[in-house]
């Protein structure tokens, strides 16, 4: 790991200053929110001039201790921590919960103007070159609705259930803030493109297991928007921007205020990435940047009818934070009311690891925004052929996906639901396993033979797993970006190790360190089998003779775990020692050559049961 | 093949400055030579002849020696734009020589070119007079003869009444037919390019003639009109395919003298006017019929409504930031109690922008949205209605609709049981008033001035091609006679003009 110089240690200790440089340019995408507002309030301490007063230096350590001494003040609540599974309702109060989703559309080109975007590319891109004049809004310039933006929002939609609305229109809504060029951000306020869709959640989604076996989440509406344009901090109240970013198109999805557990509003965040995912209508997922998630939670008495007032908690960067800023705002909320206070229609913040939400500005400092419909811009009309195509070439769905490889590839729900979760790696899964049917001359079949698709999918999730966390450790910790395994092991690779494992012509120990070889590019695409013969890594089982040789001399000097045998036969215990002879298997292999080299755990077992039943055993009786 | 102007060259005597006019305050930006249109490549047709051209400097210019200041402390000089203007690159390519940019109110906002940055535009015809607003400038550089043809915008009169004031022509297209990109805009569903020039076959031979203007489409304009919607707009017209001299006869033509335009406000010379050019026109053969634009009282207000709105937004934009001029003395944050460029807008705009400003965002504003942003827009319809249903030609944009004759004023004589009589042209005058004096002007209540647009506005809101043309008048000042003509109908709107123009002469 490197090591990091002091003085910029000292920087992000005292003012909470991150450096730019390495790991963290990783990132494309900051976190920002479309409201200035919060982001100003939410920056820790760049945006804020020096205070007049003399700053009271505290000694580090003396910093160190009394944060301690907080902690342990307001320890008897975090030691009392509530497992959040126990934590989904709260007797006598309803929770109600309605979510915005931003997700970065998958296109060439911005929402206004022909300039790429700059994540449709694989490099870095220079800030400050994907820029039209109108993105920097030079007098003017003019919007030019860009048609190939529409495909991926209309598969988003689709993917919603949402009905694709054949006209709509694009509004201004205004607010100043310096990422934002022109004043105002062109949104669908009044007229959007999709309305009235709807996302099943199943409990294999992470819902609530109060919300019984399935949930149906309403979609309100579907709008497109820009994006705005990034903002660099820099020491000295500095800060670039990067108006790359600038236009780029997004969706906001937008639900009905029908959620009631925490769990299920985290759960049907997770499912819109993996739908719009499946669909290739976003660029990337929440972790990543390329979602965000807005939540407006209200509590109100049980069997009152009306809605508590709601606050809003904005730009929330993972599922774990959607969950527990909900379970924070509704125990708040229920406090203030249990108290006699009154709810305050507000904004307000979270950021990670925090147990309470924070107040970031109130109604009075809420923004009118103007809304007024875009004059240099004519309705969007999209033809009902348009949407038919794109419904009819979309594809399986989540859903569908995750029911076939549950019960055609034998899967775990665990594991489907992984594949369908990581970027990529479902289609790895296909790759691989393809590959591997084809070598094999099988196919899986429901019911039948299913044992090489579940090897497949232990690798694709475990072991490529394991080689990103090694990975990440070496890179440093801070790595944002999880390292892209599957780019580096390619699947014939994977699939030709699977091959030679599945026919036990390898061992896994063997098969493992094959996989590192491939990973760290010493074998070179396609070069597998060679490396096998190379290093001689066939492998070739010992006999049966040797086997029993070694049984043999593993057993000596055990008379103690010979008796729990002898015990079992003598139905003096009820069941029978396999534990014991999982110890003595173990002995075998590490007795054997080379680290059991060319033997085979189960040939040994059958072997050592053998030798105790039929040796061994005889041998204790003879002597009673 | 045209080379760097020489002193001989003969675009250049004309730009030369008597120095009289040089206390007219008419330019922003007139460099001492002018820019030459670009060389055509040799194997094309011969260069176009040249001809001088003043430029409203809301337009934007790529050249070094023109800055586009729209006439703002926000912009000012040092703002040169990294756009050409699609209206600038069309008519250098058909020889327009640039001579430089002129002054105008502050992004356009104003009747009589007096908020200006670079101080207020006067005429000296008669001396110390309004030239009008917001295109003062240009008019008066056309005036003086110092170019042939001046560009203006017109968002609710803009155009025409300078032209009105100085005495010539000013001539606002049909809403998309002109590009509007590298326009800045003011309220952009209202804002057109316009032409002023002393004569109109110039003006007919840009829009009309053989490389005519209404026929290109421009692709970075998303409002302008795309080549298949001028195709089918010019169908049901006439004057687009005969591109030769006169067509029209003034004879047996309607013209409908618009009942509501007879305002309390009006002076009684222009009322004199306007009654003795419809008697004209009678005594040539045309008809004279009244109309009635039951809506036309209500216009003014929801332009002043609309225009604002727009306006409260596009100038969002201004911040100082990424161009134009920032304030950097001021604290730069929201610890200051506002925001980073509260401080450079409120120094860069000036009162009659920070005005509108103010107007548009209040009637956008959440509370007020429905009871005048909606209104206005409801207003905009009606004007609309109104003007189509006194046009013997339909509107090519909207479907046909069907009138209730209850809705009319009694006064409207009735053709046939069918309803009134349609005409062709509507004639009115373009302001209500004769040039005013530049000091009653800055003693008056700034909304004052907002009474000047009442005749032109409703041709705007409803898009309509209109024009200014000379009217004799007895007392000393020049006045307007405007002509509205139905949406696409610019060819022969230019080409009755003409005639109307020629008859009013003599």
């Amino acid at each position: 790991m490197a090591r990091i110089p002091t003085a910029e240690l000292s920087r992000y200790l005292l003012s909470g200053q991150l450096t730019r440089r390495g790991c963290l340019h990783l990132r494309r995408y900051s976190i920002t929110s479309p409201i200035p507002q919060s982001r100003r309030s939410f920056s820790t301490s760049p945006t804020t001039p020096p205070s007049p007063e003399p700053a009271v230096v505290v000694p580090f350590r003396k910093q160190l201790k009394d944060q301690a001494k907080a902690a342990k003040l307001s320890g008897h609540a975090s030691k009392k921590k509530i497992k959040k599974t126990d934590n989904q309702t709260v007797p006598g109060w309803d929770l109600t919960v309605g979510i915005e989703i931003h997700a970065q559309l998958n296109t060439p080109s911005k929402l206004f103007s022909p300039a790429s975007t700059p994540s449709s590319g694989k490099d870095v891109i220079p800030p400050n070159t994907c820029v039209a004049p109108f993105d920097l809004a030079i007098p003017g310039s003019q919007p030019l609705f860009q048609p190939t933006t529409l495909i991926p929002a209309i598969r988003a939609a689709l993917a919603l259930n949402c009905q694709i609305q054949p006209i709509s229109r694009f509004d201004r809504k205004h607010y100043f803030h310096w990422d934002q060029p022109s004043g105002y951000q062109i949104t669908q306020y009044y007229h959007p493109f999709a309305r009235s869709g709807s996302v099943t959640l199943y409990p294999r989604d992470g819902i609530a297991v109060e919300d019984g076996g399935k949930v149906e989440v309403g979609i309100k509406q579907v709008q497109m928007e820009q994006d705005t344009a990034k903002t660099l901090a820099q020491p000295n109240s500095t800060h670039y921007l990067d108006f790359n970013r600038v236009g780029v198109p997004l969706v906001e999805i937008i639900t009905e205020a029908c959620i009631n557990r925490p769990a299920t509003a985290a759960a049907f965040v997770r499912k819109v990435q993996i739908l719009l995912r499946s669909v290739d209508a976003c660029t990337s997922g929440l972790e990543q940047g390329g979602l965000r998630a807005d939540v407006n939670v209200s509590v109100k008495k049980m069997g009152t009818k009306e809605l508590g007032t709601r606050t809003e908690i904005k730009n929330l960067s993972s599922f774990k934070a959607v969950e527990d800023a909900i379970i924070a705002e509704r125990d708040r909320q229920i406090r203030v009311l249990e108290a006699g206070g009154k709810i305050e229609g507000e904004t307000r913040g979270w950021s990670l690891g925090a147990t309470e939400t924070r107040r970031l500005r109130g109604k009075e400092g809420e923004v009118d925004y103007r809304y007024m419909p875009d004059p240099d811009l004519g309705p969007v009309v999209i033809g009902e052929d348009l949407v038919q195509r794109l419904g009819g070439t979309m594809g399986a769905l989540p859903d569908e996906e995750v029911e076939v490889l549950i019960i055609k590839y034998g899967l775990s729900e665990r594991d489907a639901m992984a594949l369908m979760l990581m970027e990529g790696r479902l289609e790895y899964f296909y790759g691989v396993l393809e590959e591997l049917e084809r070598m094999l001359g099988v196919e899986a079949v429901e019911g039948g033979e299913q044992r090489h698709a579940i090897l497949v999918s232990n690798w694709c999730l475990h072991e490529l797993g394991k080689l990103a966390e090694a990975e990440n450790v070496i890179v440093g910790e801070g790595a944002v970006e999880e390292v892209d395994v599957t780019s580096q092991v390619p699947e014939q690779d994977l699939a030709a190790i699977l091959f030679y494992l599945h026919q036990k012509k390898v061992t896994a120990k063997a098969a493992k360190d094959l996989l590192w070889d491939v990973f760290r590019g010493t074998i070179s695409t396609g070069g597998v089998t060679e490396q096998i013969e190379s290093q001689d890594l066939w492998y070739k089982e010992i006999s049966e003779a040797e086997y029993i040789v070694i049984a043999d001399e593993v057993i000596k000097g055990q008379e103690k775990v010979l008796q729990d045998f002898f015990k079992f036969k003598h139905g003096k215990s009820k069941a029978y020692p396999q534990g014991k002879l999982g110890f003595l298997v173990g002995k075998m292999m590490r007795a054997g050559p080379e680290q059991g080299k060319g033997m085979d755990p189960a040939s040994a077992e059958r072997v050592m049961r053998a030798r105790i039943e039929e040796v061994y055993i005889p041998r204790l009786e003879g002597r009673e | 093949m045209l080379s760097r102007p020489g002193p001989r060259s003969p675009w250049l005597r004309n730009v030369r400055l008597t120095p009289q006019h040089r206390l007219l305050n008419h330019f922003i930006t007139h460099p001492a030579e002018p820019i030459p249109p670009p060389a055509a490549p040799a194997s094309s047709s011969p260069n176009p002849k040249p001809f001088t051209l003043a430029v409203k400097d809301n337009i934007a210019t790529t050249s070094p020696n023109l800055p586009t200041t729209c006439a703002s402390g926000i912009l000012s000089r040092s703002y040169t734009s990294p756009i050409e203007a699609t209206i600038i690159g069309q008519l250098r390519a058909r020889g327009a020589v640039i001579t430089g940019k002129t002054n105008l109110d502050e992004f356009g906002m104003g009747s009589h070119s007096i908020y200006s940055h670079y101080g207020p535009v006067t005429q000296d015809n008669p001396p110390e007079t309004s030239a009008g607003g917001s295109s003062g400038g240009s008019a008066v550089a056309v005036a003086n003869g110092e170019v042939e043809l001046a560009l203006g915008t017109d968002t609710g009169g803009s155009v025409r009444l300078p032209a009105a004031y100085t005495g010539i022509i000013g001539y606002k297209p049909s809403y998309g037919m002109i590009s509007r990109y590298g326009v800045i805009p003011y309220a952009n569903s209202l804002d057109t390019v316009g032409f002023l020039s002393r004569q109109i076959d110039p003006i007919k031979e840009l829009i009309v003639g053989e490389r005519g203007l209404w026929k290109e489409h421009d692709r970075n304009d998303p409002t302008s009109l795309t080549e298949a919607v001028r195709k089918r707009c010019a169908a049901q017209r006439k004057g687009y395919r005969s591109q030769q001299g006169q067509t029209t006869e003034l004879k047996g033509l309607k013209f409908g003298i618009p009942l509501e335009y007879n305002i309390a406000e009006l002076d009684l010379t222009i009322r004199d006017a306007w009654a003795a050019a419809a008697k004209r026109l009678q005594d040539v053969g045309a008809r004279v019929v009244p109309v009635s634009l039951p809506t036309t009282k209500h216009a003014l207000a929801a332009y002043y409504v609309i225009a604002p709105a727009e306006a409260s937004s596009n100038l969002a934009k201004y911040d100082g930031i990424r161009y134009g001029v920032r304030d950097t003395d001021a604290p730069s944050d929201a610890a200051a109690g506002g925001v980073l460029y509260a401080s450079t807008r409120g120094e860069g705009f000036g009162e009659e922008v920070k005005r509108r400003i103010l107007l548009g965002s209040y009637t956008l504003s959440s509370e007020a949205m429905d009871n005048y942003f909606i209104k206005a827009q409801r207003v905009r319809r009606l004007v609309r209605r109104d003007f189509n249903r006194v046009f013997a030609l339909d509107d090519p944009l909207q479907e046909r609709v069907t009138f209730e004759l209850s809705d009319l004023p009694e006064e409207v004589e009735m053709e046939d049981k069918w309803g009134p009589e349609e005409v062709d042209f509507l004639l009115c005058p373009t302001a209500p008033t004769l040039a005013p004096k530049l000091k009653e002007v800055m003693e008056k209540q700034p909304v004052d001035a907002y009474m000047n647009d009442v005749f032109t506005v409703p041709a705007s809101l409803a898009g309509l091609p209109a024009i200014s043309i000379p009217m004799k008048v007895t007392r000393e000042g020049a006045a307007g006679l405007q002509l509205i003509g139905q949406y696409w109908d610019d060819a022969r709107l230019l080409d009755v003009a003409g005639a109307v123009a020629t008859e009013l002469r003599t």
